[in-house]
């Protein structure tokens, strides 16, 4: 088998056996949904609905006209209960429309449509209409990706999953892997491209096996083999595998002729085309050394971590339960977690965010829930970069971390600038093999916030 | 907001680290120095134990002074200090005072590294710093030397070579030692000079760890041996005589202290040899790798500007400037 891949990066251990064979399950519905307006990029949405109103499952509750946004839909029957800013997973506060659930949710309805039949427009309404966003991690609105200003040649699968633990693309290839390739099908009739690729890290021979199958004799769709390498499924790195094309600095993917989807955005565009079904739900990989029941999960958007890590049978070792659900506000044991649970990470280990309460709401872009425990948790204590260069030649950009990492530390920005900084796309690489331990994405971010605020200015 | 803080880890991402640390590395480079020590603890016995006492118990002495004065946490778990001590200690003979080396090790470990910021931030390297310093400035206490004379311990005859360096033995064309015998061991010169090839086994060793790559030695000993041939002199012996292989494995390798990147390393190796020839051949017959890595410590920032490589798709955007531009079916990949 003849695996292909692009330069440096770094072979990391996977942690995928938690979660890689354990089947795609819904789990039970919570008592409220945090829906932060603003989860996608792009301009955010404003509230259509008013506290008191009630919404049905799919009903759309933020608008937004810029060209760059995405549609929210409630993800459950309920009532809004409140409007305001509510913690986000990054840390800051979104502003948020939280639904109380209805005791009784009706069972949403469907009108199958006839995929074949839609034109381009209807399918770029359908997923405009349904909120559709990359759902890998960027939430990158899907509709905009879908109108490219140039010709494209491929429409890429990213079928990767490269980021350690995370399982729910690799669950979703196999189980709904028609559905995955018939939205691959719609996006590449939308911006008209020939073939279709499919890029599998070589970790996952079952899903590719399945994918075989399904692609039997159809020419235009090939599957790509990639090595098990990070950051794979960064869509720069994609793209150098499977097509053998650079994105230049600050260039699209649409520049080199090629768009790029995720898995589970691919199948939520089919869903969006076939039944009109909005993006309301999504599935994740809930894993780590502390949770009782790693696995991956179908959640609605909204639902708070801690009511999906209780769902997954809670914290190992921990009678941790929510103890009073008559109130609105959600309470937890706190301290009965501090020396159980070290971290929890919203998102992959390489890229997610790590996360001290338990109320922040799951989002579309979000793909998995990691909680580890203390012994698990990786020093935050770092020293003096020594140039040993660990980070030049792992660096899939072909950035300066070192250089970046000192000038950003030591207030130099505009250095920083020049040795890369802005074309990070903090994939963590760097800090990985740092062996002084530096925190160089942090340093990449204070680099990015300053340039921005010297453009501002 | 209080009642919600679960008081975990926040940090940012990646949330996963590679278990090597910089002490790992030392760790690996003490090391790899293992064999050239033990070579010349067999040649030198107690006059070379003893050498390396001194500078290791000054080295940490010193560090733990100057981060004391400095009021930094004191950081001898990483090696770095113990290691430049070693280094010192061989860079001198064993017959050397011990107060010598002491102040070289003083001198790089306190003056520079501590006082540059510390491991990661000095500009020299401070084993080589140390060594010249203390000769440049040997006229002034050579007083304080007479007078300290009789502090020196005695082990005994010393079975060393003392009219010189084979280096200097060379260059003045007498009593050249046979080539096999300066490759193995020989008891002349520097306890790093005993054997070239016990810091070549060191080498190879640190390049089979990745701590270094092959560019500067391989740049320094190949244009050692064109210069030799240019200048009329035998390559073999300018290699192995001298302070060329400790200068190319470990000296000129030292990460804080070297170029980043490849073309870097080897544009750095071929400059450390032109000048390490123009000092030894036209000039004085010692020290000549010292200074000239030393000096070219000096252009690392200059040299590693100039070699940056090019970003991820710079190449690429050049290439297909005019097929970025027009309909993407233009450049569909072959496959």
């Amino acid at each position: 088998m003849t695996v292909k891949t692009f330069n440096r990066g770094v072979f990391l251990p996977h942690y995928k056996k938690l979660s890689e064979k354990i089947p795609i399950k819904d789990i039970s519905l919570p008592d409220e949904v945090v829906i932060p307006l603003h989860q996608h990029t792009g301009a955010p949405c404003h509230a259509v609905v008013k506290v008191g109103d009630i919404v049905k499952t799919g009903q759309v509750i933020g608008e937004c006209d810029a060209y760059v946004s995405a549609l929210t839909h409630a993800s459950i029957d309920g009532t809004v209960v409140a409007i305001e800013p509510r913690p986000y997973f990054t840390g800051s506060v979104v502003e948020s429309i939280v639904i109380k659930v209805a005791s009784q949710q009706a069972e949403p309805k469907w009108v199958e449509r006839d995929i074949e039949k839609l034109t381009v427009d209807e399918i770029k309404a359908a997923v405009r209409g349904a909120g559709i966003v990359g759902m890998g991690g960027a939430a990158f609105p899907t509709q905009v990706k879908l109108s490219p200003p140039k010709e494209i040649d491929a429409v890429i699968i990213n079928a990767c999953e490269c980021e350690p633990y995370l399982t729910c693309d690799h669950r979703l290839m196999i189980e709904e892997a028609d559905a995955m390739v018939e939205g691959a099908k719609l996006i590449a009739r939308t911006v008209g491209a020939p073939r279709i690729v499919l890029g599998v890290e070589a970790n996952k021979p079952d899903g590719i096996e399945k994918l075989q199958e399904i692609i039997k004799g159809n020419s235009s769709i090939e599957i790509v083999i990639l090595d098990v390498k990070y950051p794979q499924g960064a869509e720069k790195q994609l793209i150098k595998a499977t097509m053998d094309r650079e994105v230049p600095p600050g260039k699209l993917p649409f520049d080199v002729g090629v768009v790029v989807q995720n898995v589970a955005t691919a199948i939520a565009v089919y869903e969006a085309c076939r039944f009109n079904k909005p993006l309301y739900e999504r599935v994740l990989t809930v894993t780590g050394d502390a949770v009782t029941n790693p696995g991956n999960y179908r959640v609605r958007i909204g639902t708070s971590i801690g009511h999906i890590i209780e769902q997954c049978g809670g914290i190992k070792g921990s009678s941790y339960v929510k103890d009073d659900l008559d109130t609105s506000e959600v309470r937890y044991p706190v301290a009965s977690l501090a020396h159980l649970v070290g971290k929890i990470v919203v998102g992959g280990p390489m890229t997610g965010w790590a996360q001290n309460r338990l109320d922040v709401p799951i989002v579309k872009g979000t793909s998995g829930i990691l909680v580890f425990s203390p012994d698990f948790v990786a020093k935050t204590d770092y020293m003096a970069c020594v140039r040993c260069t660990k980070c030049v030649e792992h660096c899939p950009m072909f950035l300066y971390p070192n250089y970046i990492g000192v000038y950003s530390e030591t207030g130099r920005h505009e250095l920083a600038a020049e040795w890369g900084a802005l074309d990070c796309f903090e994939c963590g690489v760097c800090v990985y093999v740092c062996p002084s331990n530096r925190p160089i994405v942090q340093f990449v971010r204070e680099t990015k916030k300053n340039r921005a605020a010297q453009v501002a200015k | 907001m209080e009642e919600h803080d679960l008081k975990l880890t926040l940090s940012s991402s990646p949330h996963l680290r590679m278990p090597a640390t910089v002490s790992h590395a030392m760790r690996d480079v003490i090391i790899a120095l293992m064999p050239v020590t033990l070579v010349s603890i067999f040649l030198f016995r107690y006059y070379a134990v003893f050498l390396i006492a001194v500078c290791l118990v000054t080295a940490a002495f010193t560090e733990v002074l100057f981060r004391k004065i400095l009021n930094k946490p004191v950081t001898l778990y990483d090696g770095s200090a113990l290691l430049t001590g070693l280094f010192v200690a061989m860079l001198f003979a064993p017959a050397t005072a011990w107060w010598t080396a002491a102040l070289a090790t003083f001198i790089g470990v306190g003056f520079a590294k501590e006082l540059m910021g510390g491991l990661g931030w000095n500009r020299f390297n401070p084993a080589l710093f140390g060594r010249l310093t203390v000769i440049m400035i040997y006229p002034l206490f050579y007083y304080v030397t007479e007078a300290f004379a009789p502090l020196r311990p005695y082990f005994g005859p010393i079975d060393a070579v003392t009219q010189g360096t084979p280096l200097a033995q060379m260059i003045q064309g007498v009593n050249l030692p046979p080539l096999s015998q300066l490759f193995f061991a020989y008891p002349g010169g520097s306890l790093s000079e005993t054997s070239a090839l016990a810091l070549l086994v060191g080498g190879v060793f640190l390049i089979a760890r990745k701590h270094i790559t092959w560019h500067t030695p391989v740049a320094i000993i190949g244009t050692v041996a064109i210069m030799a041939l240019i200048l009329g002199e035998s390559p073999l012996y300018h290699i192995i005589a001298g302070g060329v292989m400790i200068g190319a494995f470990f000296m000129a390798t030292d990460w804080v202290t070297s170029p980043i990147t490849p073309k870097g390393k080897v544009i750095f190796g071929v400059a450390i040899g032109i000048l390490l020839m123009l000092f030894r051949v036209p000039l004085a017959p010692t020290e000549g790798m010292a200074f000239s890595i030393l000096i070219m410590n000096f252009f690392v920032p200059l040299i590693d500007r100039k070699t940056k490589r090019p970003k991820f798709g710079e190449v690429y955007e050049k290439q297909f400037q005019t097929l970025l531009k027009p309909k993407a079916a233009a450049y569909e990949v072959d496959r």
